[in-house]
């Protein structure tokens, strides 16, 4: 589907690239540009389908963001967009340079050996346009040449269309203008000078010899130039017309401009922000602050440019070094984090593992963006979890992860946003409950609301332990089981089974019992009605199901992967109580419907694996057993029933179905 | 007589033996009017003798062998044969007496399946006699009868064997003539022109329905048209009439009752506005009087039975207020006797497959309380025996007992009428008659109770065997149960015994379970009720009786490990644990201790509010029963009480042998971790009686009974109750390291993804060169359009040249 739109799409983009590349830079100037299908698809020709089909759904979450309202159920924690006001959008980072700075031309004539092998795809389209535009003229000349009268004609209408097009192209967007008005200031002799890669390879060596020397700002201007290729008109950019020059200009600066500033502002690298705020007023940041702000500025402008999944980790991880440059610039560091956080949610992990450890830097060093980055990534999470297919079941539970510990940096102010995010999910859950209309129910039985419960889920696993979140564990857990409430029926097993497991995590962080048997009754108690072997395997993928179709309802392999998963957390909760006193007790029920199960149950793989857990489940119950005959303490001695869990687990004999929970085949546990 | 022979010759020979046998009724009602038209056609009867034997006997044969194709063959050649015939001869009339039809065509007009095909046939004659062209309709009308014979021959191959008096009606049917497509004729003009009518009354009602609603005060005489309407003979428009009103009636009825106007008042000058008013209300009274009883002179005739009761029924829902409301017929609790008697028969009649609400309704009976008691006694309790509004619906799922139904909901309706009447005029019972109708009605109402509970018991007989029904479902059964338990206490004494050992077998029926569940045995609620029913009647009757109710807490102690959640009704379980356990008195020890067990066990494995329900009913068994109290205690190797089990038997069937006095409840000590907090503090409560002495009681935390504590937990409870709003945490302020608490090391792995030198730089360069390729694209296709422009403005430019020129000619010609 994704590799036929991208097909598609870049047929398109072929026919009408010059609307695309027009839209795209609007797209590009509001920051909220979706992947560009014409250049991106190009570009990542030579690479398979997964990464053809990352761009796509990046596209969809950009294409959803803006009715994202409505389909997020309300769950969306509110976003102030008055942000962006300036701290650098009034200049465009352009620096003025010292004259001696020598420009040098090639002297070996290497830019059409160098890119004959980076074939554009266009050259072809072009070398036919030049050729036509060729031809058109030779008629117009023609016709000139027969009515020299024509030919003044002409002129006048020429220099009217001039007149009126740069008044359209002032109107045109605020962007564009911007960056016309600054090139147009900088009238710089050496701007119209093409740049070689004598000049670039000199400049480097220069700089790196000496980070003070001038020409750093000659090539910070270049690598500017370089950012904003494509998109900036500025005659400045057409300095750039070899791809090698492109390459190590953008290659040298963002490896070492992070060393060069440094150095300049004697810095060590564990600085953190409060350092950069007192340096603020010293002299050497007066010097550098404009460098560093057109590095950082040009360094985002190429981020929204560059299409390349791995490009972009790579440019990521650069920067990330430079982090705590960010906290002289809030409103820079918000447009870093909006940037951020759209890479993050898209679907390549490396790209989405690099944007969050960055997003993390920032957030972690400038606490006034956390605020941001907390409520637009809990956003964008939303937002992508959407849909759930077995492509992006595993990324969604890394940003799931990511998310949880960029909501773990700051547990008090979390804490406050998984309050009121918890809130939203009870009254939902309530208006569904108490309607049971289908519009209400589609909103708790929704991807969206399961990851949003699983979400806060982990969240308190892995903060319980450190904080007191008892109030919040109790209403997520009443979520939870409202939500298996609504939804009885072997249809919706696969939900049931999600939550299950829900509370089995939280069941293992807070050491509290939950009688997790009780909602396994459904999935222990399958028969399977129909015999008959359906013709078509249809394979039954829980990973990306709530709601089980209908026609796969009776299949076998939906009855055999039901049973096993029940299995599987069935054995989490015994593992979890193997070595209380009370064990025995906690698995008289589940035993009862295991045995039967095991007699009735016609799959002999089926049968096995309900074999082996029932023979631990008798094995460990036995243990437990024979060792509380001993004892003399009574069940209200709670320490004494405390080490008697200890002891249990000291001994070796014991805890064999611990042991055989982690021996469940991993692939069951993978999508819970 | 001679005809009659030849007839049932006949009979033998072409007809096959197939007929519907569902369809017997029908058949035998046509074949009456057969014979009378036989008779009464005599002479077209004899023409029988000269029916082309052959072709028919080909014909059915052909039929009766299923050749289709044939058939139509022979149909074809018939009509060409026929077709060429009628060419050579002279255009004849359509009502023509003596016109010839060809038997075989004539035949399949009106068969067994009688109406339909008649219908079409008319149809096809009107056709005919419309057109008034003699052949080609002629030819439509053949046609028609072809696909009229198609349909017939497939219901023939569908019909199994019939039987001789069936055969009879075939033959009639071979009586055709032309009289009979004369009198065909005439039937489709009646027809055509009630079609007409009644479409043209169907759009009058409309009009004037439309009109009414508008404004109903200007057209408030257009209320007698309708009613008009409603006396016509088409029994559909008088429906439709009805319906109207109804629309209308149930829009401007005010909110208030009429009231009829005194002479004095009529005499008094009035301004015109109330005139009109009065004439308004007058008009509407008497129409809406006219209608009422239109409607209940209808109701006596069985095809407006239905719409009449629905129509009166609307009625008194909407304008109960109203005039006229007691048209509907006062009764003194005879219309409770007979309603209820009414759904006695229609319950038998319909062997128990009925939907609940059927008898639902009798739960809002209500009797003196004394009833069952002493003959003697004078009562002098009110009267009262009005239902509380029901559900009006009977369910139509069965049409046979439509008008019963109909009748129950219009008396239902009635008697709360009636009710508020009697109460409003004090109109007071003679108290015997009163306590005669009272137990007659009480008498009907256990008579379909104990109806229902045998049939359960006896299709739960069969079970495993015959599945009976497919759903295999008493639908009944649970109101039942209920209403028993509801007037459990007016039951006979003589009943009681088999009422119990009904009981007892419906609650035991998975006694043996075999592993499987039978889709058809009882539900485990149902089950649990009939405990319940059991313990209520026992109670309600001074516990006087001398029944064993020992096999109800066998049949709980089992039941408690087939309860499930969402399947079952968790309230009835709360309910037996409260009926049986909670309100018992001393129980045996033995038993209580098993409860204890399980009840325990139970409650590690079901929701919290399952697991309350159970927790209150062992802490009470536990008061209850102080030796039991052992069980707390850890007394070297279990209980000290001696029993004859010595081991526990978690899975035992029987109380008394499950061993549970030998047991420690453990399980209240991982109780106390509940993740609900009543449930973890009742753990903690039952505890504590460990260290009490057997005369003291803990400090009790919660005075519900298990019915009470489980719908105070239940989940819909707990969803409905407002939301706690969530106080924001007070979270001791720490902000974390760097290291990572959610993300495993393995998913940081791969991170440093710096792409190898040359691939990132091949990236790199493609990314610049495609940039670079759509700059350079449109600044070429800036420059093309532009050539291109130029280019198009030659035109341009010639055109003005042509213009300046023409203009300067023009000048030149006029200053010429």
């Amino acid at each position: 589907m994704a590799k036929k739109l991208g097909k598609k799409a870049r047929k398109f983009a072929r026919k009408h690239l010059q609307s695309a590349a027009k839209r795209n830079r609007k797209q590009r100037s509001q920051f909220a540009r979706r992947p560009r299908r014409g250049g991106s698809g190009r570009g990542n020709e030579r690479s398979g389908d997964g990464d053809e089909e990352m761009p796509q759904r990046a596209n969809d979450i950009v294409m959803n963001n803006g009715d994202a309202a409505a389909l997020v159920n309300g769950l969306e924690f509110p976003e102030d967009e008055s942000e962006l006001n300036s701290d650098l959008s009034d200049s465009d980072g352009y620096l003025s340079e010292d004259s001696e700075c020598l420009y040098y031309s090639d002297s070996e004539d290497g830019n059409a050996v160098n890119d004959c092998f980076v074939q554009d795809g266009l050259d072809g389209e072009n070398d036919k346009m030049n050729m036509e535009i060729k031809k058109q003229k030779k008629k117009l000349n023609k016709l000139m040449d027969k009515d020299p009268e024509f030919a003044n004609y002409l002129e006048k209408w020429q220099s009217e269309l001039k007149s009126y097009g740069s008044k359209e192209d002032s109107d045109e967007d605020e962007m564009d203008s911007v960056d016309n008005t600054a090139d147009s200031s900088d009238e710089n002799p050496s701007n119209d000078k093409i740049l070689t890669r004598k000049t670039i390879s000199e400049w480097c060596q220069l700089v790196a010899k000496e980070p003070k020397a001038s020409s750093l700002r000659s090539l910070l201007n270049a690598y500017r130039d370089a950012c904003r290729f494509g998109v900036s008109k500025s005659p400045s950019v057409q300095r750039i017309q070899s791809t090698e020059v492109f390459y190590q200009i953008i290659t040298f600066v963002l490896s070492e401009a992070d060393n060069i500033f440094r150095a300049h502002l004697e810095i060590s690298d564990d600085v953190n922000k409060g350092k950069i705020m007192n340096l603020r007023s010293a002299k050497k940041w007066q010097t550098i602050e404009p460098l560093v702000k057109s590095y950082l500025q040009n360094s985002l402008d190429l981020l929204s440019q560059l299409t390349d999944n791995q490009i972009l980790a790579c440019v990521l991880t650069r920067l990330r070094a430079s982090a705590v440059l960010f906290s002289a610039y809030p409103s820079t560091s918000r447009r870093l984090l909006k940037i951020l956080i759209r890479l993050w949610a898209s679907g390549d992990h490396n790209l989405s593992l690099s944007s969050f450890l960055m997003i993390r830097e920032v957030a972690s060093l400038l606490p006034e963006c956390l605020d941001l980055c907390l409520n637009k990534s809990y956003n964008t999470y939303l937002a992508s979890s959407k849909l759930v297919n077995e492509g992006n079941i595993k990324h969604i539970g890394f940003l799931t992860d990511c998310l949880v510990e960029l909501y773990s940096l700051d547990v008090q102010k979390s804490c406050e946003r998984a309050t009121t995010s918890i809130g939203q999910l009870n009254a939902i859950l309530r208006q569904a409950c108490k309607t049971k209309e289908k519009e209400d129910l589609r909103k708790v039985d929704s991807w969206q609301y399961i990851n949003c419960a699983n979400l806060w889920v982990r969240f308190l696993c892995c903060n319980y332990k450190d904080y007191n979140m008892h109030p919040l564990l109790s209403s997520v857990v009443q979520i939870i089981r409202g939500v298996a409430h609504l939804f009885p029926g072997t249809r919706y097993l696969p939900l049931r089974l999600r939550l299950v497991q829900m509370l089995n995590e939280l069941s293992s962080c807070s050491q509290m019992f939950f009688p997790i048997p009780s909602l396994l009754f459904d999935c222990l108690e399958f028969r399977d009605t129909s015999q008959k072997e359906q013709g078509q395997k249809a394979k039954v993928n829980f990973s990306s199901l709530l709601k089980v179709p209908k026609n796969l309802l009776k299949s076998r392999d939906f009855h055999e992967e039901c049973i096993l998963l029940a299995i599987d957390v069935l054995s989490a909760h015994f593992a979890q109580w193997c070595y209380h006193v009370s064990f025995p007790e906690v698995a008289t029920i589940p035993l009862i419907l295991l045995k039967r199960l095991h007699e009735q149950t016609t799959i002999e793989s089926l049968r096995r694996h309900i074999k082996r857990l029932i023979d631990q489940v008798d094995e460990n119950k036995n243990i437990v057993e024979r060792k509380r005959d001993g004892v003399s303490f009574s069940p209200n001695d709670t320490t004494s029933v405390q080490s008697f869990v200890q002891d249990l687990q000291a001994e070796k004999s014991s805890g064999k179905i611990s042991q055989f929970y982690k021996n469940v085949p991993k692939k069951l546990r993978d999508w819970l | 007589m001679g005809k009659s022979s030849s007839r049932k010759k006949k009979d033998k020979v072409i007809l096959p033996p197939q007929l519907p046998p569902e369809a017997d009724d029908d058949e035998v009602v046509v074949s009456d009017e057969d014979v009378e038209f036989f008779r009464g056609n005599e002479g077209h009867a004899r023409a029988l003798a000269r029916l082309d034997r052959k072709s028919i006997d080909s014909y059915v044969t052909r039929v009766a062998h299923h050749d289709e194709d044939e058939v139509e063959r022979l149909y074809e050649e018939r009509e060409r044969r026929r077709k060429a015939a009628e060419a050579l001869r002279p255009k004849k009339d359509g009502d023509d007496d003596d016109i010839e039809v060809d038997r075989v065509d004539a035949l399949p007009v009106k068969t067994l399946q009688g109406d339909l095909v008649y219908n079409n046939a008319k149809k096809a004659r009107y056709d005919d006699s419309s057109n008034a062209v003699g052949s080609k309709s002629e030819d439509k009308v053949a046609d028609t009868k072809q696909t009229i014979q198609k349909g017939e021959r497939k219901d023939k191959s569908k019909s199994k064997k019939g039987d001789g008096k069936l055969q009879n009606v075939q033959a009639q049917t071979e009586a055709p003539n032309g009289k009979l497509q004369s009198k065909v004729l005439e039937e489709v003009k009646e027809e055509l022109s009630a079609e007409e009518l009644f479409e043209k009354k169907k759009a009058q009602l409309a009009e004037i329905g439309m009109s009414m609603l508008e404004d109903p005060e200007s057209h408030i005489r257009s209320l007698n048209d309708m009613l008009n309407i409603c006396n016509d003979k088409d029994q559909k428009v008088v429906k439709l009439g009805l319906m109207s009103l109804l629309a209308v009636f149930r829009d401007i009825i005010p909110s208030y009752r009429i009231r009829q106007l005194t002479e004095k008042e009529l005499t008094v000058e009035v301004s015109k506005d109330v005139k009109k008013m009065r004439y308004y209300e007058y008009t509407l009274l008497r129409s809406y009087k006219a209608y009422l009883q239109k409607l209940i002179s209808l109701e006596k005739q069985p095809n407006f039975c239905a719409l009449a009761v629905r129509c009166m029924c609307t009625l008194l829902d909407t304008a109960p207020h109203f005039n006229f409301r007691e048209n509907e017929g006062k009764h003194r609790g005879e219309a409770t006797i007979e309603a209820v008697r009414l759904i006695a028969d229609h319950v038998k009649l319909n062997d128990c497959q009925l939907h609940p609400d059927s008898i639902e309704v009798f739960l809002s009976l209500r009797f003196d309380e004394d009833l069952g008691k002493d003959d003697r006694e004078e009562d002098k309790g009110k009267p009262k025996k009005n239902k509380r509004r029901q559900n009006q619906e009977v369910p139509k799922q069965l049409p046979v007992s439509d008008n019963k139904k109909a009748k129950q909901e219009l008396i239902s309706k009635a008697r709360e009428e009636v009710d508020a009447e009697l109460r409003s005029v004090s109109f007071t019972l003679d108290p015997k008659e009163r306590r005669r109708i009272q137990k007659e009605t009480l008498s009907a109402l256990f008579e379909t109770y104990f109806r229902i509970l045998k049939h359960s018991v006896s299709i739960s007989n069969f079970r495993g065997k015959v599945i009976v029904f497919p759903d295999g479902s008493h639908p009944l059964l649970a109101p039942c149960l209920e209403g028993l338990g509801k007037f459990s206490h007016l039951i006979d004494l003589d009943f009681m015994g088999e009422l119990i050992a009904c009981l007892k077998k419906l609650s035991g029926y998975t006694d043996h379970h075999s592993g499987i569940l039978h889709d058809n045995t009882l539900s485990v609620s149902e089950r649990l009720q009939c405990c319940i029913v059991a313990f209520k009647v026992w109670r309600s009757n001074l516990e006087a009786l001398n029944v064993d109710l020992q096999d109800f807490f066998v049949q709980l102690f089992n039941l408690i490990l087939e309860y499930r959640p969402d399947r079952d009704r968790g309230e009835v379980l709360a309910d037996a644990l409260k009926t049986l356990l909670w309100e018992g008195k001393q129980q045996d020890m033995i038993r209580a201790a098993a409860f204890i067990k399980r009840l325990a066990t139970f409650a590690l494995s079901f929701g919290s509010a399952e697991a309350m329900a159970a927790l209150i009913t062992l802490k009470h068994l536990l008061q209850k029963n102080s030796k039991c109290r052992n069980m707390l205690e850890n007394d070297s190797g279990g209980g000290s009480l001696s029993c004859l089990v010595a081991k526990y038997d978690p899975e035992a069937k029987d109380p008394y042998l499950s061993g549970a006095l030998a047991s420690v409840l453990w399980e209240l000590s991982l109780l106390q971790k509940h993740y609900d907090s009543s449930v973890s503090s009742m753990a903690s409560n039952i505890l504590s009686m460990a260290n009490l002495n057997p005369t003291q009681n803990p400090v009790p935390i919660s005075n519900a009974n298990p019915l009470e504590a489980y719908r105070d937990l239940s989940m819909e409870q707990e969803l409905s109750k407002p939301a706690n709003t969530l106080l924001p945490l007070n979270c001791r302020k720490k902000r974390r390291g760097k290291e990572f608490v959610a993300l495993s090391p393995a998913a940081l792995e791969g991170l440093d993804c710096v792409a190898g030198g040359d691939e990132l730089k091949e990236k790199l360069q493609n990314h610049f060169a495609v940039l670079r390729g759509i700059l350079e694209n449109e600044r070429l296709r800036a420059e093309l359009n532009h050539t291109m422009s130029s280019i198009n403005l030659y035109k341009e430019y010639k055109k003005q040249k042509k213009i300046r020129k023409s203009k300067a000619d023009k000048k030149k010609v006029s200053r010429a």
